[in-house]
């Protein structure tokens, strides 16, 4: 079996006296998809930032391309991609000059990026648009190119915190079939989302986050129905939130 | 040289930035230029040699209050839009984005400095050694900002990654900075009364700043994310070795009822 993109072993977080992941065990293989679900706070950003090095885990063991990775260092951050709820874009730079900035940083390590202007409308921008300042997009064409700064240095391990989020019908179906590439290409995804119908097409295992913990999964054994009838129990028992719309397909 | 080249595309990106809106440098000239106006209206009918005693304190008080303004500002576009947080998590070495704040924070402290020393001499005429001796009147200042820059972007940056915490920067930044600028007003009255020790006022500058700056640089990755937790040595579980080899998450697919 391949050696696993990301393994977090009682991995804690905790701000203060709130404790935000306790005891949390997770690993990801190359080539798989794995949706998180939660309710809002249940600490899934948190989980992102533990896996993408932006916070140092309380606790715990965090394991990347099989190393321990006490601290994210720039070799494995070449090797992953986090795209976050908000765009983190620089409004006054381009979608081009955006993705170009970082494929400059990334040729400076020595780091191959695809062509910004490839990937972005890969992603559905409109040649007019890559010119085009980035405080002037909607949400959901700032959102493509967030995510496309991401697919542009082809990582190996993709976190994607509501990458749904803001995309039209179109920019859905599209980003599922690009998330569909990247599995084939030996990428391992982990993604939350609220969108059920989204994460039944192209999850391989969709796991519970509650309170911190992964309490619960879902595997996808083949029958793709079957996955949909369980996933769905499993969506029923997310805790009431009312800030979330969260309804099973 | 990584470091470097990737601290120069940053600054490359940040002046581009800086060109398309001049926000910086419009808040920071435009509230020199203020400093200016309320010290002539306040201390230019004093004597010559009030002046003399005076001008010190008011140049680095203007550049402690024109920095603490810029250090804030500093960070803007990251705080906006959480792109600090997309530096931290692409493979950059994060003290190039030490360096390239700093440098930028620098840059428009200087730039306010070649507005601030010039209307010093015009206003006040006790300070013509600062026409007299422009290199080192430049160095000084140099000195001076870089000092004071070394440290605030170092704090700057870890509030850039909280919300709302920029009025701590003002309660952390003056007392750290206290001592930078205090030797840049000694030094500075060295210049004005032509002193003799005015180059050994200097190097002790220089050397504080790389004191500064390599203390910062050591910090600001921790200041960022955190440093790594100590991590206690755990009794191995027998038949359960430790490493990614074995599958850690429980796979509870079966538990959930098809």
């Amino acid at each position: 079996m391949s050696e696993a993109a990301v393994a977090l072993r009682g991995v804690a977080q905790r701000f203060g006296r709130k404790v935000v992941l306790r005891n949390l065990e997770l690993e990801l293989r190359p080539g798989t998809i794995v949706g998180l679900v939660g309710a809002n706070g249940s600490g899934k950003t948190t989980l992102f930032s533990v896996l993408s090095g932006l916070l140092q885990p309380d606790a715990g063991e965090r394991w990347l391309f099989g190393r321990a990775a006490d601290e994210v260092d720039a070799q494995a951050r070449a090797r992953l991609a986090y795209v976050a709820h908000a765009t983190q874009l620089y409004g006054a730079l381009s979608a081009r000059e955006n993705l170009r900035l970082f494929a400059d940083l990334r040729a400076a390590a020595g780091l191959s990026t695809r062509p910004a202007d490839e990937v972005l409308l890969e992603l559905g921008l409109s040649p007019e648009a890559l010119g085009r300042p980035v405080s002037t997009f909607s949400r959901g064409m700032a959102q493509r190119v967030a995510l496309a700064r991401a697919l542009a240095a082809r990582p190996e391990l993709l976190l994607l915190d509501e990458p749904f989020t803001a995309l039209d019908a179109a920019g859905r179906g599209m980003l599922s079939r690009v998330l569909l590439d990247e599995r084939s290409r030996g990428a391992a995804v982990l993604l939350s989302s609220h969108d059920f119908d989204a994460l039944i097409q192209i999850c391989d295992r969709i796991v519970l986050l509650e309170g911190g913990a992964l309490v619960r999964s879902v595997e996808h054994q083949g029958d793709r129905e079957s996955f949909r009838r369980r996933a769905a129990a499993l969506w029923q028992d997310l805790p009431a939130d009312p800030g979330d719309t969260m309804v099973a397909g | 040289m990584r470091i470097l080249r990737q601290a120069l595309l940053l600054l490359r990106s940040e002046l581009r930035q800086e060109l398309r809106d001049f926000e910086l440098l419009l808040t920071a000239g435009f509230f020199t230029v203020v400093l200016l106006a309320m010290f002539y209206l306040s201390f230019a009918s004093l004597q010559a040699r009030a002046h003399l005693s005076a001008l010190p304190g008011l140049m680095w008080l203007t550049v402690a209050f024109v920095g603490v303004l810029t250090l804030t500002r500093v960070f803007d576009r990251e705080r906006e839009a959480d792109t600090l947080r997309a530096l931290l998590a692409a493979p950059i070495d994060r003290l190039a984005i030490y360096l390239a704040k700093s440098a930028m924070a620098l840059s428009v402290l200087m730039i306010c400095c070649a507005v601030l020393v010039p209307g010093l001499w015009l206003i006040f005429p006790a300070g013509q050694a600062f026409a007299e001796l422009p290199g080192q009147t430049a160095l000084l200042a140099l000195l001076g900002c870089a000092g004071y820059v070394a440290i605030g972007t170092l704090f700057a940056a870890g509030l850039a990654t909280g919300a709302g915490k920029n009025t701590l920067l003002f309660i952390i930044l003056y007392p750290l900075t206290t001592p930078v600028l205090m030797y840049a007003l000694v030094t500075t009255r060295a210049l004005l009364d032509h002193d003799p020790a005015l180059p050994d006022h200097l190097t002790r500058m220089f050397v504080l700043d790389i004191i500064l700056f390599a203390a910062a640089s050591l910090l600001f990755e921790t200041v960022l994310v955190g440093a790594p937790a100590r991590r206690p040595e755990r009794p191995h579980r027998p038949g359960r070795p430790r490493g990614p080899a074995e599958p850690v998450h429980r796979d509870m697919s079966r538990e959930t009822s098809s």
